[in-house]
C-alpha cells in the first residue's frame, strides 16, 4: 500500500522547483515532465508564433517545441537556475521557432536574388558620390557623403564593406544578409559593430561632430 | 545606387551608437530569461543588464525574439491562474 501510494504520488508530480524539474529532465528522462513540458511550450508559442506562421500553425509549433525539448535536454547541466525552468526553455524554443521562420522566409529566394547588384558596388568606389552630385544637393552634403566614403574606404576591411552595403545601403534584412554572406548573425553583429566603431573614432579623429553633420543632412 | 541623406543618416548614426562595450547576439541570448522574468516581475532588467537592453534597442532579430518570448510567458502565466 505504501509502495503504491509512493509510485502514485511519483507519477504526479508537479514539478514546482527548478530541482524537480532539473532531476526530471536529466537523464533518465522523465517522461511526464518532457510532456508536461511539451504542453507549456506549446501553449506559449502558438499567440507568440501566430502572427508570422501563415498556416498549419499547430502542427508548426509541436515540431518547434519538439526541437526544442531535445535541446533544453541535451542542455539541462547548463541551466542555472537564474529564472524559472519555464522561462530558460521558452526562450530556447522562441528562438527556435523564429530562426525555423526567418529560414523560411529566406528559402525560396536564391543567393544571387540577394547579391547586391553591380553598380551598387560602386557605392564603394570613391569617385562615385562625387561624380553624382546633382544641383539639388548641397555642396555641403555632398562633402559629408565623400567623408563617409573615404573613411568606408579606406578603414573598412572588404568584409565589413559588404556587410555595411547590404545591411545599412541595401536594406536587406539581417537574416538575410547572414545567409548571403554565409555567417552567423552573432559574427554579423559583432563585424558590423567593429565597422561602426571605427567609423566612429575615425570621425572623431578628424574632428567631425556626428551631432553637426546630422543637423546638415 | 548611391549613398542618399538618409542612407548616410542612418550609418552616422549607427556608428556613434557604437559602443565599445557593446554585447552581441550570443551573450544577449544568454541573459534575455533573467531580463525577460525582471520585467514580468516588474523590476528594472534595464537597470541590472544595461548591456543586454543596449542590445535589444540595437538588434533587431533579438528584439523580436524578446517580444515573442515575452508574449509567450504572459500567456501561459494567464493560463495557470
Ligand atoms: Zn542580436
Amino acid at each position: 500500500m505504501l509502495k503504491w501510494f509512493k509510485r502514485h504520488r511519483k507519477s504526479n508530480k508537479s514539478y514546482e522547483t527548478n530541482e524537480e524539474w532539473v532531476q526530471a529532465l536529466s537523464s533518465p528522462v522523465d517522461e511526464q515532465a518532457v510532456k508536461l513540458l511539451r504542453e507549456k511550450l506549446i501553449n506559449g508559442l502558438k499567440p507568440a508564433l501566430h502572427k508570422y506562421v501563415d498556416r498549419e500553425l499547430d502542427q508548426f509549433v509541436e515540431d518547434v517545441a519538439q526541437d526544442a525539448l531535445l535541446k533544453v535536454i541535451d542542455n539541462i547541466d547548463s541551466f542555472r537556475g537564474e529564472s524559472k525552468l519555464i522561462t530558460w526553455a521558452m526562450k530556447i524554443a522562441v528562438r527556435e521557432g523564429l530562426t525555423e521562420l526567418r529560414l523560411k522566409r529566406y528559402d525560396d529566394i536564391s543567393i544571387e536574388d540577394l547579391k547586391p547588384n553591380d553598380n551598387s558596388r560602386e557605392v564603394f568606389s570613391l569617385s562615385v558620390a562625387s561624380e553624382e552630385t546633382s544641383p539639388d544637393r548641397s555642396l555641403h552634403e555632398s562633402q559629408l557623403v565623400d567623408k563617409v566614403m573615404q573613411i568606408i574606404n579606406e578603414e573598412l576591411t572588404d568584409k565589413q564593406k559588404k556587410a555595411i552595403n547590404a545591411l545599412m545601403i541595401q536594406g536587406l534584412p539581417m537574416p538575410a544578409v547572414v545567409k548571403l554572406m554565409d555567417t552567423n548573425r552573432n559574427a554579423l553583429y559583432k563585424l558590423v559593430h567593429d565597422a561602426r566603431l571605427k567609423i566612429k573614432n575615425k570621425l572623431e579623429i578628424e574632428g567631425i561632430d556626428p551631432d553637426k553633420m546630422l543637423d546638415k543632412l | 545606387m548611391e549613398l542618399t541623406p538618409d542612407i548616410l543618416k542612418n550609418l552616422i548614426k549607427s556608428a556613434q551608437m557604437a559602443d565599445e562595450d557593446e554585447i552581441g547576439c550570443n551573450d544577449c541570448f544568454e541573459e534575455l530569461h533573467e531580463f525577460a522574468e525582471m520585467e514580468l516581475a516588474g523590476k528594472s532588467p534595464e537597470e541590472a543588464k544595461p548591456l543586454v537592453k543596449d542590445h535589444l534597442d540595437k538588434c533587431g532579430s533579438c528584439r523580436e525574439e524578446y517580444q515573442a518570448l515575452l508574449e509567450a510567458l504572459r500567456n501561459i502565466e494567464n493560463g495557470q491562474k
